[in-house]
């Protein structure tokens, strides 16, 4: 660590961790009732599951950005940040906001509109919550007078995310226009703005864990913010195709939709690129593990498996089924959830000095249970999936005794949901047990874009401590 | 490409596609109207919308296929189902399915009379929105028959060693002239399709009680006490349920409320004399 303020993301990370965690318990239990019958039927029926398993998700990645953001950007601006005290205020606002909403959503207080469940109250706590965010961040860019790139696309990315939360703020009575809103959040979030977060955490990381040349990384993060969004935002066009708009939408949609993987590849060429040209040499290799796993993760869920659903002849057999939720859990986890492992990995043993710098291996444990039981999980959606669209669309059975004959690909989910739990229970075990110790490295020890061969390793760390 | 290029080349693909996005956006909204029927979308329907939320539907159910994927997708089901139906379905889901049977079952949800009617009038609305004809194929809350297998091949086999002939869905559907082919044709095209609600495996009750052997059981209803209707014989009979559905009602409460059926009285009016004839002459076959 090299600069003292930077502690305040291991909070961020810790609260982060608690909701992850929380977040598999509620999946565990939504998988649980496709086995049926539920026995929590009128305690905790399935839409509740559902929607705190969805909603945490959001809040505790959302959480490891900020988290990851408030590590960055004093390492990129080399300097404290603006107001420590306004950072956990801004946590404790946060966690306050995110548990007060899942306990009422325990009792149906919510608006039952999907993924944007949260109540107003809850929604206004969002955008302050980000104001303070971006304030803090800004005015200690500001206060440096240094801005690198990666710090910019990340910024960009996150002031946009706050922005295009607005929408979700807004009424409509028609149901079609409402659907039509809630995709500027949702889509432009996940396959717009959040990706070019990925991109600003990835580029710091990959500079940082391969000591690849500052301007090559950022001259080709530029280009595939520029692939994300040509794709992304006419790539929403592949929400709208049944809910009630003109036709066009759906040629365009299903060119753009197709376009999308190239960023992906993009991405994962990048980040394979600067590990082949500069060799491994930072001693952090689970973080570099995180690292490129993301990378190519989310080419798989988010590229490959969105691909193979968003053209408009397919869509319409496979519309609203499982294979639905297997290009979601897949590109959640690779894009989102990894990057910020992959964050909180590289930056974890500067603020817990007892641990090793090259990773547990409990914490290698962690990383391929994760990839392992999320690779299945995937397959068992895809298989329910494919079976569910042949039998229930194509065949014409009808939802209820389809969903009778695909049961064996549930108890594939749970199984393999079990490994990724394990998977998950490891990392977070791994995270909390040792204890935090915030010390400042000498600035000397660490060199900013440095070539690989002088990256901080154990030996020198204890030296400079 | 050095840096500023690229960065060029963010900023530009970025802004052109923001501004195409916008431009379909603004043409959007000039047709949202006609293609959603916004002028259909009274107080009721407004009011349908809200308990479709309060109620959080959506994370179990699809709606435009959009939702969570735990149960059937709604966008066009009450074209599927008639408002009775719907109506004594949401006062007691249990009644309607067995979740020993199904494995999963929605719980009561205890809605006041005046939000399952709003609610109704609502899934109303949304089934004719214009949505580019989607789902290409009816989606089907039960049903458990994978066409052409109407009987088990098992069966098929006891029926063909008693000398008995190619079981319905096996039979081939050939010459225009055939009644019976064509009222099989019509069982699965008029609208609302019998085939929705009625199938004709045995022992298959969907919506509909299930139609195998329907021509031998009116036979036997007609000399009952409990009949109360004018048919003389099985066609008749097969006649007088399209026709008038609730002259006589299978006992049941998914069926049927207050002695009135569920199953919509529109084929009489819907339907020309020749159609009913054909599915009469097919339903008769069915012994």
């Amino acid at each position: 660590m090299r600069y003292r303020s930077q502690q305040v993301a291991y909070w961020y990370f810790a609260v982060a961790m608690l909701l992850f965690g929380l977040q598999i318990v509620f999946g565990l239990l939504s998988a649980t009732k496709y086995l049926g019958p539920d026995p929590l039927l009128y305690v905790l029926p399935f839409d509740v599951t559902k929607v705190i398993h969805t909603n945490l998700l959001v809040v505790w990645v959302l959480t490891g950005f900020m988290g990851a953001t408030y590590w960055m950007v004093p390492d990129e601006s080399r300097t404290e940040l603006y107001s420590v005290r306004l950072a956990y205020w801004q946590l404790a606002l946060w966690a306050v906001m995110g548990v007060a909403t899942i306990i009422g959503y325990l009792f149906r207080y919510g608006t039952g509109n999907k993924l944007l469940e949260q109540p107003l109250p809850s929604k206004l706590t969002v955008v302050v919550v980000m104001l303070m965010f971006l304030y803090n961040v800004g005015m200690t860019i500001r206060k440096a007078g240094r801005f690198t790139t990666s710090e910019g696309v990340l910024l960009i990315g996150l002031g946009m995310a706050a922005v295009l939360y607005l929408p979700a703020l807004l009424e409509f009575e028609n149901y079609t226009v409402a659907i039509f809103y809630r995709w500027w959040t949702i889509h432009l979030w996940v396959e717009g703005v959040w990706e070019m977060i990925q991109g600003g955490f990835l580029a710091y990381l990959l500079i940082r864990l391969s000591g690849a040349d500052r301007e090559v990384m950022e001259k080709w993060l530029y280009v595939i913010v520029g692939l994300v969004f040509i794709a992304g935002i006419l790539g929403t066009a592949h929400h709208y195709y049944w809910v009630g708009v003109p036709h066009y939408w759906l040629p365009i949609g299903g060119f753009f939709s197709a376009l999308e993987p190239v960023a992906l590849i993009g991405m994962a060429m990048y980040a394979y690129g600067a590990i082949r040209r500069t060799g491994l040499a930072h001693p952090n290799t689970l973080a570099l593990h995180w690292t490129i796993g993301s990378a190519v993760f989310t080419l798989f869920g988010a590229g490959v498996l969105g691909l193979a659903h968003t053209w408009p002849s397919v869509n319409k057999w496979t519309h609203g089924t499982l294979i639905t939720a297997m290009h979601g859990h897949a590109a959640f986890f690779g894009a989102y959830a990894m990057i910020v492992m992959a964050m909180i990995t590289y930056a974890l043993p500067a603020m817990t000095p007892d641990r090793r710098e090259e990773g547990s291996s409990l914490g290698y444990w962690a990383f391929w249970l994760q990839i392992g039981g999320m690779f299945g999980m995937t397959l068992s959606f895809a298989t329910a999936g494919i079976g569910q669209v042949y039998l229930e669309r194509i065949l014409g059975l009808g939802y209820l005794d389809t969903q009778l004959k695909i049961q064996v690909h549930f108890l594939m989910l749970l199984a393999t949901g079990g490994i990724f739990a394990l998977g998950v229970g490891a990392f977070i075990w791994d995270f909390f047990r040792y204890r935090p110790r915030f010390e400042v490295i000498e600035e000397s020890a660490v060199r900013a874009g440095a070539p690989a061969g002088a990256a901080l390793t154990g030996a020198s760390r204890i030296r400079a401590v | 490409m050095n840096k500023r290029q690229s960065r060029l080349f963010a900023v530009v693909s970025t802004a052109l596609a923001a501004v195409a996005f916008l431009g379909m956006t603004v043409d959007s909204h000039r047709q949202f109207d006609a293609l959603t029927n916004a002028k259909n979308i009274t107080p009721a329907v407004a009011h349908g919308k809200d308990v479709w939320h309060k109620y959080n539907c959506v994370n179990c159910h699809t709606l435009f296929g959009e939702g969570a994927y735990y149960a059937p997708d709604l966008t066009k089901i009450a074209q599927h189902r008639g408002e009775a139906y719907l109506h004594a379905y949401m006062q007691d889901p249990s009644k309607f399915y067995d979740e020993t049977r199904h494995r999963r079952l929605m719980p009561k949800q205890n809605l006041a009379e005046n939000e399952i009617t709003d609610l109704i009038a609502f899934l109303d609305w949304v089934s004719k929105v214009d949505n580019q004809g989607w789902p290409p194929r009816p989606i089907l809350v039960t049903g458990a028959s994978i066409p052409g297998t109407d009987l088990t091949t098992e069966q098929q086999a006891t029926k063909a060693e008693q000398g008995g002939s190619q079981p319905p869905g096996a039979r081939p559907v050939g010459s225009g002239q055939d009644p019976i082919a064509l009222g099989q044709s019509l069982f699965r095209s008029v609208a609302p399709a019998c085939a929705a609600c009625h199938s004709v495996a045995p022992g298959v009750n969907m919506a509909g009680p299930s139609l195998a052997g329907v021509a031998t059981r009116a036979q036997q209803h007609i000399g009952t006490p409990d009949y109360k209707g004018q048919a003389k014989d099985a066609a008749g009979y097969i006649r007088e349920s399209i026709e008038h559905p609730s002259a006589y009602v299978v006992p049941g409460a998914m069926y049927s409320a207050n002695g009135q059926s569920f199953m919509p009285a529109t084929y009489a009016k819907e339907l020309n004399s020749e159609q009913i004839d054909q599915l009469v002459a097919y339903l008769a076959t069915l012994k």
